[in-house]
């Protein structure tokens, strides 16, 4: 089989695969959430009131209408208003993405150089003092808890020295940078503990492989043999690891984006849960299971790129 | 190696570019305000929180508003050219509205430019709070109340196409400036909905232009202009340099003329160029950037309380030092805990009293309101008619052996024979932890307490649903009138109407209704003020506190104080410019 013709087989998992999200969300809404026309008229909700806004949000439909409804809307992206906000929720998401982005794909890419960075470190001086330490600090700092970090360097940093803003955004580059810089590093801090002890993890399952003896053998220095041999054949997890936190990298960081203020997509999810807006719901899912399944396809062609004995079938 | 050594380097880098942080270009006067709520959007119809008719207010205005310097708060004219000709029968307010206001400037004009307000504006935006098809959350407030009005929404109710040039017979415009309201029956409140942004004046044009985008797209006659909103983290007005001449007023209550609110007098508002709103949701930066000086004002986060305010209830010599200054304000709002008056067992009025007398509410303000609080006699809080001054309830606790007693005589000696009784609250933090205070106060006369904590959704569908026993809520005014707080036991209101409790008096529904149609006079607030005795007697609810507000400002910022009716204040405040450059570099 070919790449495109996988790639178009895997694309086309995309339907069943919502058609099922579609159904799961539908039932867990109408069986548990509570019911919207409440929650939106708040304090001075009256039966009559209740039942007209019911009707007007589509909820007297038949069952199976509604259902339609959420699987047309995957399909045709059209998922109308937030019923809390009654903001086109399309543009709800196109608004906060990019502040999103702006976060954490720096963030992420920093955190994942670093990470790796470190861990091809410590693999060579493995069973040293330095790769000790290194795994000392990883657990460290994996003990304190995320809000610490953000509310000691927020306080510290840019309260106290007055090195970065408190909180705020700005829309447009450069204008961006200085609000994101400090959640930047409180989110490389906080990933870089488990992310060390991950690539390490990998690394070293490598360096104890035949093929490293081999090259050793052959009289290849340690630094050729871990960027030319072990480095590459550590891909595989990596790529599985790494790819597959890009489509999360959308949806934003929650608390790092409430303390800091930026208006990204963190909490647009959290939100709907609360507010049982099932438009933002049913659009955040959908979107989510897609860019999953994209994803992992991108995952799986990557394998191929990287070590060309995976075939795809 | 190098290649870490790069890598570190660029990081540093970084670090050190953001370390310039940014310096903000500054010309005119600013204010900068913090809120810790997203703003949803900026139609008039949809604001029925606290953080979106603010903002709406900034824009958008009323026929009335509230005068900002008197108390107890009064209604005044706004876009009105004076406060209506009520006829005898208190059924019909005619309106004279001002000549020569102008909407912002917007592309939905001819040219571009805002078009005289008239009457026909308000009939309107009325019209489309009462539209079926766009169920405004203001609805409530206009209910059965305006003569047509309810015909003509159930009517468009089932058509494709809402008739806005379909006459209704309550709400005309009898001339260019003239607009009136016949009632359905007398409803004295009435004029306070016309101070709330659901009733604000929008253009039709403005409203047909943008369709469902139009609340993005606020257009008004206000102090302010956004000429786009976009729901993001920071909200930046601008002056409407076409505001009619509105004067900041002259006279005001003694204590704020003694505490200098009449220095602006007379002069032109809004009193500043910009407003800039920043949606700050945890308390900690809201906190950092207030102390930073770049959020003029802010109400003192629970966490920081005690940094702040002395024991006595002033303000922390180190604060003081920094140009802070305290304001302390009553809120007009009652925390309860409502017994679920469709169980037999709650219909023990006893047992309530005994329930309510176990409940030290001294103690609870010390753990939870950090003291700040004054402890509820019954439903209406101080600072409205209605409210008895220094009136205790007879059943305010803790009176243990008395309770105790109460609760022999309800049936139940030490609790003996009754059922565990669930207490369900919202899930926050200090929701939870004030049932558990609840449980174990309860515990002293043998009544046994199950806390249960709900999300908000959830607790508002259990006690519409009536699945609750007792559960825990609070209350806020939505216009200063005793009647706002009594119809929460008024029987017909029963939930999902605003009566969750379901208690139903017959004599206490009698003078409510007598009550209710009554102009403001000693008559009805002695009315108000019986249904008040009743209220604390029969103990429907297990009264909590009347919060207070404790704000700190900076000395840079002027005309400012606490109020339950923020909308349309920022006009009114002023920055002292030199003083803020000289405060900041103190900061």
């Amino acid at each position: 089989m070919n790449l495109w013709q996988y790639i178009l087989r895997r694309l086309f998992y995309i339907i069943p695969t919502i058609l099922g999200v579609a159904l799961i969300i539908f039932i867990i809404f109408n069986v548990v959430a509570p019911d919207p026309a409440l929650i939106m008229l708040g304090k001075h909700a009256t039966v009559a009131q209740i039942a007209e806004l019911r009707n007007e949000l589509g909820l007297n439909k038949p069952m199976w209408a509604q259902y339609l409804d959420i699987v047309k809307s995957a399909f045709t992206f059209e998922f109308g208003r937030s019923w809390t906000t009654k903001q086109e929720i399309i543009q709800m998401i196109k608004n906060g993405a990019i502040p999103s982005l702006t976060l954490t794909l720096p963030a992420f890419i920093l955190s994942t150089v670093i990470a790796i960075s470190i861990s091809l470190v410590v693999s060579f001086f493995r069973g040293k003092w330095i790769d000790k330490c290194a795994v000392f600090f990883c657990v460290l700092l994996m003990s304190v808890t995320s809000l610490a970090y953000i509310l000691f360097g927020q306080w510290f940093f840019a309260y106290k020295l007055g090195w970065f803003e408190i909180s705020g955004y700005e829309s447009g580059f450069p204008d961006f940078i200085p609000y994101v810089v400090l959640p930047v590093i409180i989110w490389i801090i906080l990933s870089i503990g488990p992310d060390v002890r991950f690539y390490r993890t990998v690394m070293l399952d490598e360096i104890y492989q035949d093929y490293v003896r081999t090259a050793k053998a052959k009289g290849l220095s340690e630094r050729v043999i871990l960027f030319k041999h072990v480095l590459k054949n550590a891909m595989i997890p990596i790529i599985t690891f790494v790819v597959i936190q890009i489509p999360f990298l959308i949806l934003g960081a929650l608390l790092l984006e409430s303390f800091f203020s930026i208006p990204g997509l963190g909490g647009i999810t959290l939100n709907g849960v609360y507010n049982s807006d099932f438009p933002v719901i049913k659009a955040m899912t959908i979107l989510t299971a897609m860019a999953y399944i994209i994803f992992s396809v991108i995952t799986d062609v990557l394998y191929t790129v990287v070590d060309p004995r995976v075939r795809l079938k | 190696m190098k290649k870490f050594t790069t890598l570190f380097a660029a990081l540093a880098i970084l670090v050190g570019f953001a370390s310039c942080t940014k310096k903000e270009k500054e010309t005119g006067k600013t204010i900068n305000i913090a809120v810790s709520a997203d703003i949803k959007g900026m139609d008039p119809i949809y604001a029925n929180d606290r953080y979106s008719s603010n903002e709406v207010g900034r824009v958008y205005e009323g026929l009335l508003e509230y005068h900002y310097l008197k108390r107890p708060y009064t209604l005044v004219p706004n876009l009105a050219e004076s406060m209506p000709t009520v006829s005898e029968d208190g059924l019909t307010y005619t309106f004279k509205i001002k000549q020569g206001v102008l909407f912002h400037d917007d592309a939905a004009f001819p040219n571009g430019k805002g078009r005289e307000l008239v009457a026909e504006d308000f009939v309107y935006s009325i019209k489309r709070l009462a539209d079926p098809k766009l169920q405004g959350l203001g609805w409530w407030l206009l209910d059965g109340k305006i003569k047509g009005l309810n015909e003509w929404r159930e009517k468009h109710s089932d058509l494709p196409k809402v008739d806005y040039d379909e006459v209704v017979e309550g709400l005309k415009a009898t001339g260019k400036y003239t607009l009136e309201f016949k009632l359905t029956k007398p409803f004295p409140q009435f004029l306070y909905s016309l101070a709330m942004p659901f009733t604000f004046a929008t253009a039709r044009e403005v409203v047909e232009k943008y369709g469902q985008e139009f609340l993005n797209h606020p257009v008004g006659t206000g102090p302010f202009i956004l000429p786009t909103f976009k729901q993001t983290k920071k909200v930046v007005y601008t002056k409407n340099p076409n505001f009619r001449k509105k004067l900041y007023p002259s006279e005001a209550s003694e204590e704020f003329k003694a505490a200098g609110f009449l220095a602006d007098a007379g002069k032109e508002l809004p009193l500043v160029d910009r407003v800039v709103v920043n949606v700050i949701i945890e308390s900690q930066p809201r906190w950092l950037n207030f102390l930073k000086g770049k959020v003029d004002f802010i109400s003192i986060p629970k966490d920081n309380f005690d940094s702040a305010v002395t024991p006595d209830r002033n303000l922390s010599p180190e604060y003081k030092e920094k140009g802070i200054s305290l304001l302390i304000n009553p809120s007009l709002d009652v925390t309860y805990t409502a017994f679920n008056h469709d169980l037999k067992l709650f219909q023990n009025a006893d047992l309530r009293r005994a329930m309510s007398l176990a409940y030290d509410v001294k103690k609870s303000n010390e753990l939870f309101y950090n003291n700040t609080s004054l402890p509820a006699q019954s439903v209406v809080p101080p600072g409205i008619a209605g409210n008895i001054p220094n009136y205790t309830s007879p059943y305010r606790g803790p009176n243990i052996e008395e309770a105790k007693k109460l609760l022999a005589k309800a049936g139940y000696p030490e609790g003996k024979g009754l059922p565990e009784i669930t207490y369900d609250c919202p899930s926050g933090t200090v929701s939870r932890q004030i049932g558990d205070y609840m449980k174990q106060q309860l515990a002293q006369i043998g009544v046994r307490i199950k806390v249960v904590t709900n999300p908000w959704p959830e607790l508002q569908k259990k006690i519409t649903k009536r699945q609750v026993m007792l559960y825990g809520i609070a209350w806020g005014a939505d216009y200063p009138d005793a009647e706002n707080f009594l119809q929460l036991l008024y029987g017909p209101n029963k939930a999902p109407g605003a009566n969750g409790s379901g208690y139903n008096n017959p004599e206490f529904n009698k003078l409510f209704k007598t009550a209710s149609v009554m102009q403001d006079s000693p008559e009805r607030t002695a009315l108000y003020e019986k249904m008040n005795r009743i209220a604390a007697e029969q103990a429907p609810w297990i009264y909590g506190v009347h919060r207070q507000n404790f704000t700190l400002r900076h000395s840079f910022l002027k005309n400012y104080m606490s109020t339950d009716f923020e909308t349309g204040q920022a006009q009114y405040l002023n920055i002292d410019t030199a003083m803020k450059a000289k405060a900041v570099e103190k900061l």
